[in-house]
């Protein structure tokens, strides 16, 4: 039974001894580690946020470590956070899947002396150091303002129907912190414009044969439809669609939120008059710079907004707005 | 009936059979003509299960030889002795009854015909076959396009019963045929089993019921622990023997 | 004696006021998923003639666009009814058409470089299908022979088929460079959508596969009673292999319907629309337990499931009453199943 305990003993100092260069090396040279958790590591709105916050790490001399789960889930994202947060980095950037599941965890990082920034996405109301809530830890909230993104599409589409008719919002579905904020934005910015209505929203489950379906039941019913907006990518691919099958493309007004790749072919086909481009490289690169900022002693705000980029058919090509374009 | 003019469609001889340390089968002989019914009788364990699973494929003896129509034969699947024509009716019946009477009687050997080169399933020809069949065998189905699980448990036996005849069985186990029914129609199973004779099928009929035994069978055969204790012809023997033989040897 | 009697004739073991009830069950039952469309399609015409004064079922956007919608759970509940039929389930078909879809639209940008766009849509259509017989097949292995349960193997590919669809097609959607896809996606023949078109002839072979052929009549045996048909000396694993190949090919078509449609290929593209495609094969007529169930009562299942998603969009409801309506439907059909059945005994 000694001997037993004795071995065990042994096994758990090898492995200390074992694990601890890596949190030396980490420690070393005053250079600072900054990691930055995605939502999810495959989406391209992630990979541009991870090019941003590669291109200040490089200016400001940091280390940058990327880690993530391949979906947009707490369930796969807190193991990673774990890992992370096992290897003591100066900083952790994160997206948090869940605004409440990963309050614990993140807390653990906090009380660990590691500062945490949330980028994209938010936990708690989003408010930080207010010294209110147990969620009011993060340093800062680095995101796109997507109330304001909603206000943007808004007066784009109002704009494109000449300030009149009948438009209505596709969305995925309630519950969603950030389209349903764009959904907001959307609708108060409409009530500025008296003679737009503003129909039922449709949520489609992020199907895009639902939202297709959709657009064309409220256009049977809504003949005079003049727009729609489509809080997120699946939700505009099928607002458009169902116009080109209701033969009703360019009559009705289609403005899209998000701008990954695929949605150029369409902007120029004419299928979507107007995509709303979150920056996502600047949500990454304020971000690191933002951690940097807090680890050389400054201060930091406890929240920055980011632009939106409106791109249409005219401006799809310049170089200007098409570096807004999500890569891959 | 003299039952030894003819020669025996089954002849089984020096038939052992051990489960690990159950000896189920030791030293048993079995001969079948054709036209006959042969009762299997014993208590729950002497072996009659055991038994017609030698004779249907599923088991194999360790010792002994089995004749079918003369030759020996090795069966090694309960296939090869359904095509050699050896059916066994099982309790569960195995008939879908979701299928109609000419779908179950042709199950796995559909017939099909052609309408631009396509096969399609004749189900108007499976039903009418089937039925005639049926009818030779004094079954009658009322609706025959419905699935069987409209029918009674009575009638879904006379389509598995007539399904074997129509595939030329020759030899008929039926294990305890008569168990999940009514009296009427239990009745009407031995009927069917008459009937099975008189065209000269030879039938094995396993049953706890000896009235029923006395009513169809020509011939009783005996097992206890897995030896054949007695044998005798219907007509010269009584229940009172027979249960002597079960328990007592 | 009044048995010796009974005997002598072939005498009619059905009858009295209890076969005629069952009777009745029986008919109504086989004809709720017709009953229930026509009462939908009533009450929408109804409501929006009280409503608004309009018509819904004869205005022609409506059909086509219903037609169009019912499209993509169709073709995932038409491999699943053999599916079900069989007393299987198949959970993986969403994924399945994604990956489908993916793979459809990474082969035909590829073989457009060469400039032939009709060769690249033989191609694409071609490696779609191709791949999704893959997870078919591991899908019918694991059943066949390992003896995994449906739910359970299903799942599995469910997983399996949803990370590789996201990996090919790097977590985003996959764009279709050049016309002719989106052309037959969104074309028109003779004034029928094409899409629709094809799925109607996907639809007859289903149909003949299903209820004229000998391996249909083998899938309806093993899910009445896989003993049966084991003693019938049907190949019930070979059976069962084709079974969720064909779910897979099935799925497969929705993949490239999908890509074809939106000229961009998506991993999730099937993923909400499982539980309906589901939805419309029970709701068909279909028992869960196997046995029962046809391609035609599908049709009209998926097309139920599709008028009350439209129709209370086109009225105006509260969106979340969509899920409450297919919910209902699901349940009064499983009822009118059960009742049958407990008259049966």
């Amino acid at each position: 039974m000694k001997r037993w305990i004795n071995t065990v003993a042994v096994v758990v100092t090898l492995g200390l001894v074992a694990l601890s260069p890596i949190k030396l090396a980490l420690a070393a040279g005053n250079k600072y580690t900054i990691a930055l958790i995605p939502g999810l590591t495959t989406d391209p709105f992630y990979i541009t946020m991870h090019k941003g916050a590669q291109a200040a790490a490089q200016a400001l001399g940091v280390d940058l470590v990327f880690q993530g789960a391949p979906e947009f889930n707490p369930v796969t994202q807190v193991p990673v956070l774990n890992a992370v947060t096992a290897r003591h980095p100066s900083a952790i950037l994160i997206a948090p899947t869940d605004k409440v599941q990963l309050v614990a965890p993140l807390k653990t990082a906090s009380e660990a002396g590691i500062p945490v920034i949330t980028v994209d996405t938010f936990i708690g109301n989003g408010h930080y150091q207010t010294g209110t809530g147990d969620a009011d830890f993060p340093l800062c909230y680095v995101a796109s303002d997507n109330v304001l993104g909603g206000e943007i599409a808004a007066r784009a589409l109002a704009k494109a129907i000449g300030d009149k008719g009948k438009v209505y919002v596709s969305n995925v579905k309630p519950g969603i912190s950030t389209t349903d904020q764009r959904e907001q934005g959307f609708k108060e910015e409409m009530k500025k414009h008296s003679s737009i209505t503003v129909l039922e929203t449709q949520f489609n489950d992020d199907d895009a044969n639902k939202a297709a379906s959709q657009f064309q039941s409220v256009l049977a019913r809504n003949p005079d439809l003049a727009g729609v907006f489509g809080a997120n990518l699946f939700s505009a691919m099928g607002a458009s669609n169902g116009a080109k099958q209701a033969h009703s493309t360019g009559k009705v007004k289609v403005v899209a939120f998000d701008a990954p790749a695929s949605i150029v072919p369409e902007l120029k086909a004419g299928n979507v008059d107007i995509a709303i481009a979150q920056h996502p490289a600047e949500i990454g690169y304020f971000g690191v710079v933002a951690a940097y900022a807090h680890l050389a002693g400054q201060s930091v705000p406890p929240l920055i907004g980011t632009g939106f980029t409106v791109i249409d058919k005219g401006n799809v090509d310049d170089p200007n707005v098409k570096r807004f374009i999500y890569s891959d | 009936m003299n039952i030894s003019n003819k020669d025996p469609l089954l002849d089984l001889e020096h038939i052992s059979k051990r489960f690990g340390g159950l000896q189920a089968l030791k030293d048993v002989a079995l001969t079948l003509y054709p036209g006959e019914v042969l009762a299997l009788a014993g208590d729950n364990g002497a072996g009659k299960s055991t038994l017609i699973k030698t004779i249907s494929g599923v088991h194999k003896p360790d010792t002994g030889t089995i004749k079918y129509c003369g030759q020996v034969i090795h069966l090694e699947t309960p296939h090869q002795a359904r095509d050699a024509g050896i059916e066994t009716i099982y309790q569960d019946l195995a008939i879908a009854d979701n299928l109609d009477v000419g779908g179950n009687v042709f199950l796995g050997r559909e017939i099909v015909k052609r309408i631009c080169g396509l096969p399609f399933v004749d189900r108007r020809r499976m039903r009418q076959e089937a039925l005639e069949t049926l009818q030779d065998l004094d079954i009658h189905i009322h609706h025959p396009e419905n699935p069987l699980r409209s029918l009674s448990g009575g009638q879904r036996q006379s389509v598995a019963i007539g399904r074997a005849i129509h595939w030329k069985a020759r030899v008929l186990i039926m294990d305890e045929p008569t168990a999940a029914l009514g009296v009427p129609e239990q009745r009407k199973v031995m009927e069917i089993i008459e009937r099975l004779k008189k065209s000269g099928v030879g039938v094995i009929f396993i049953s706890h019921n000896l009235n029923d035994i006395f009513q169809v069978s020509d011939r009783i055969l005996v097992l206890r622990r897995g030896e054949k204790v007695g044998e005798r012809l219907i007509s010269e023997t009584n229940h009172d023997e027979v249960v002597r033989m079960m328990v007592a040897g | 004696m009044l048995v010796e009697k009974k005997i002598t004739k072939p005498a009619p073991l059905a009858g009295g006021e209890a076969r005629k009830a069952f009777r009745w069950l029986a008919v109504l039952a086989a004809f709720r998923a017709w009953l229930f469309l026509a009462i939908l399609l009533a009450a929408f015409e109804l409501w929006a003639r009280v409503a608004y004064g309009g018509t819904f079922v004869f205005n022609p956007l409506n059909v086509k666009s219903i037609a169009l919608f019912t499209v993509t759970p169709l073709l995932l509940a038409l491999g699943q009814t053999f599916v079900i039929i069989s007393g299987g389930i198949d959970l993986s078909v969403g994924f399945t058409m994604g990956l489908s879809a993916v793979v459809t639209a990474h082969v035909y940008n590829w073989a457009a470089q060469s400039g032939n766009s009709g060769l690249s849509l033989v191609v694409a259509v071609a490696a779609g299908l191709g791949i999704a017989v893959v997870p078919g097949l591991i899908n019918g292995l694991l059943i066949a022979d390992l003896r995994v349960p449906p739910f359970i193997g299903t799942l599995g590919m469910y997983g399996v088929a949803r990370g590789v669809a996201f990996l090919l097609a790097k977590g985003t959607t996959v764009p279709v460079q050049g016309g002719l896809m989106g052309a037959i996606g969104n074309g028109e023949t003779l004034g029928f959508p094409n899409l629709v078109l094809l799925t109607i002839a996907i639809i007859l072979v289903m149909h003949y596969l299903l209820s004229h052929t000998r391996y249909g009549q083998h899938i309806y045996a093993i899910g009445g009673n896989v003993n049966a048909a084991l003693r019938a000396g049907i190949n019930v694993r070979n059976a069962t292999i084709a079974l969720y190949i064909l779910s897979a090919l099935s799925a497969g078509c929705a993949g490239i319907f999908y890509t074809a449609k939106f000229s961009a290929g998506a991993a999730q593209a099937g993923e909400p629309v499982l539980l309906d495609s589901i939805a419309a094969v029970v709701i068909g007529g279909a028992s869960l337990f196997g046995g029962s169930g046809t391609i035609i009562g599908t049709i009209i299942g998926a097309l139920i499931v599709a008028v009350i998603q439209y129709g209370l969009v086109f009225v105006n409801v509260e969106p979340f009453w969509q899920f409450v309506a297919v919910g209902v439907v699901i349940i009064i059909s499983v009822l009118v199943d059960q009742i049958q059945k407990g008259a049966r005994k």
